[in-house]
């Protein structure tokens, strides 16, 4: 990694004379080799060969006696030895104080900060520098969470060493109180470790709790559906029941909406499972409308939910015999019910909508296999039934829907000279269902077609 | 108080059905069922229903000859009896009323229209 070598021409800076470019292209050369050697000098610290290690320090003070980073390193290397010398079995007392350690290397020699802006040291170099600080450290912090700013330390640390200080060894700096470096910084490290633990042992005591609580209202909700299911079961239940949910719901904390969601979902579930229960005794039925009609009743489905779910439900009731979805427009009540009657019993889900704007909704929401519609509407303002389907026809996603208009005789020759597309075709009124039939049938078959095309 | 009806019916579907729309009705009730009329007899005749649904059509013992019999007994004259067939003929209304039942229900069934029709009879005897 570190090119030794490159030390060699350390000491010959370029004379002034030469251009600058050269000048400026030795200098970055020889930062970025000084820097090569206090990474070098770094390992060695850490490796506990301090001899080898000044030797490199020195090697990049004379590469680029500018840097930063160079008195900190020998007051390191200066403060190991001290250390290693006092850990050792039988220290002799004089090497308290081995003044020699850091011959012609005081903390002086680097007070004039850099008048230009080094390179940035290596990740190494900081946590370094921070070790070798001459003054006393701080006492460790007890939640050390962000990572020590040793830039600001080693500034910080040059401010306040007076000039007195600064003539000192470095290591004279330090009062014999102040606890042993390596001591301070394992117990750093360890308390660092302890409570990097602590914040993941918090967190994932976070994450379980939460867990737990999203489990426990999961669990909760699946005791109150169990409950209404069995409250549901034969329809709306009756008060005393209704009102054991409700409590069973406040004693397990589920808050309201949730409460009423769930009880929306499995009056929707039961219903459909009493439509699904009828389903094989439909022969036995006078009419399968008036029986779903009925359930809704018991189940206390509203229209509107009802109408969302009428597709799925009929789906239930006429499985075999589903022939697709219309969408009927009609604002004459007694016509409408009698076609959606009509329409139920050949198999069809029957979604009613009382005008074409009202249509144009449903449609895009429904998507429909029939869409049947008046021509004539009298509400103030409503589409036609020819203008609703000219509006069918600007949207790719519908304009192929087969769309069928019911006018009066009066109206028939106009509206069948006007260019139909193959999925429109106009009926007279009033409508001979027999005829709707077959021009439905006619149309689906080519809808089925051209949606197969498609595939 | 819980009314009992008692259902005299061979086909399991119709039994089902009737069942199934009545455990939906708000009507507080228990059902009782016998597959024949023999079985009706008997079960009438030990434990008098509030109302009897009985099918024409059966084995063993249809309705033509059950509900004389219950109607004879002093025990169960008084139970209203609705004939529940799928003989829709207006002589065979006739008939079953001939034979003392108070209503000839034609099958298929509207869940409505029975239950209204239940209801009726159990509201008149309080």
């Amino acid at each position: 990694m570190v090119s030794v070598a490159t030390t060699n021409n350390s000491v010959s800076l370029p004379p002034g004379k030469e251009n600058k470019a050269a000048d400026q292209a030795l200098i970055k050369q020889n930062k970025e080799a000084a820097k090569q050697c206090l990474l070098v000098a770094d390992r060695l610290i850490k490796e506990a060969d301090f001899e080898k290690a000044r030797i490199e320090v020195e090697r990049a003070q004379k590469l680029d006696p500018s840097h930063p980073y160079i008195s900190a390193f020998l007051d390191r290397i200066a403060y190991f030895e001290e250390q290693k010398k006092k850990n050792q079995p039988s220290p002799p007392p004089v090497v308290v104080a081995p003044k020699q350690e850091t011959p012609g290397l005081p903390v002086a020699q680097v007070a004039p900060p850099p008048k230009s802006p080094s390179p940035p040291p290596p990740v190494s170099a900081p946590t370094t520098v921070q070790k070798s600080q001459a003054a006393p450290p701080p006492p460790p912090s007890p939640t050390p969470k962000k990572p020590v700013d040793t830039a600001k330390i080693l500034e910080s640390l040059k401010s306040t060493i007076t000039p007195a200080q600064q003539s000192q060894p470095a290591h004279q700096s330090s009062p014999p109180s102040s606890p042993p470096k390596p001591e301070v910084d394992s117990k750093l490290d360890e308390m660092r470790n302890q409570i990097q633990q602590l914040t993941q042992a918090l967190q994932e005591e976070k994450k379980a709790r939460e867990e737990i609580r999203e489990h426990q209202l999961q669990g909760a909700v699946n005791q109150l559906r169990h409950a209404m299911e069995k409250a549901w079961i034969n329809g709306a239940p009756k008060a005393p029941e209704a009102i054991a949910c409700h409590q069973l719901a406040l004693s397990l904390n589920i808050p309201p909406e949730v409460e009423k969601s769930v009880q929306r979902e499995v009056k929707i579930e039961m219903y459909s499972r009493a439509v699904k229960e009828v389903i094989s005794k439909r022969k036995l039925l006078r009419s399968s409308s008036s029986t779903l009609e009925w359930l809704r009743k018991v189940y206390q489905i509203t229209v509107t939910e009802y109408l969302e779910n009428e597709s799925k439900f009929l789906l239930d009731l006429v499985a075999d015999q589903y022939k697709g979805t219309v969408i009927l427009v009609s604002e004459d009540s007694k016509a409408r019910n009698e076609l959606t009657n009509r329409l139920k019993a050949s198999g069809y889900a029957v979604v009613l909508a009382q005008t074409p704007e009202l249509a144009l909704e449903k449609v895009e929401k429904i998507n429909p296999n029939v869409i049947l519609c008046e021509q004539k509407f009298t509400s103030d303002g409503a589409l036609s039934g020819i203008k609703f389907m000219h509006i069918l026809r600007t949207n790719s996603k519908l304009n192929f829907i087969p769309c069928v208009l019911f006018c009066e005789k009066s109206d028939l020759e106009s509206l069948k000279a006007s260019e139909l597309r193959a999925n429109e075709a106009i009926v007279k009124k009033p409508v001979d269902f027999d005829e709707l039939t077959a021009v439905m049938n006619e149309k689906l078959v080519q809808f089925r077609e051209y949606i197969s095309s498609l595939v | 108080m819980s009314h009992k009806i008692l259902l005299v019916e061979d086909d399991e579907d119709n039994r089902d059905l009737v069942s199934f729309v009545l455990q939906r009705s708000q009507l507080d009730v228990e059902l009782l069922i016998a597959e024949n009329g023999e079985e009706a007899v008997q079960m009438a005749t030990a434990n008098p229903p509030h109302l009897i649904l009985m099918d024409m059509q059966m084995p063993v013992m249809d309705g033509w000859h059950a509900v004389p019999l219950i109607k004879a007994d002093e025990r169960t004259k008084n139970i209203p009896i609705i004939a529940f067939t799928a003989q829709a003929k207006p002589e065979d209304k006739v008939k079953t009323k001939a034979l003392g039942c108070v209503e000839h229900y034609s099958k298929p069934m509207d869940p409505e229209e029975l239950l209204n029709l239940i209801q009726k009879y159990l509201n008149s005897q309080g």
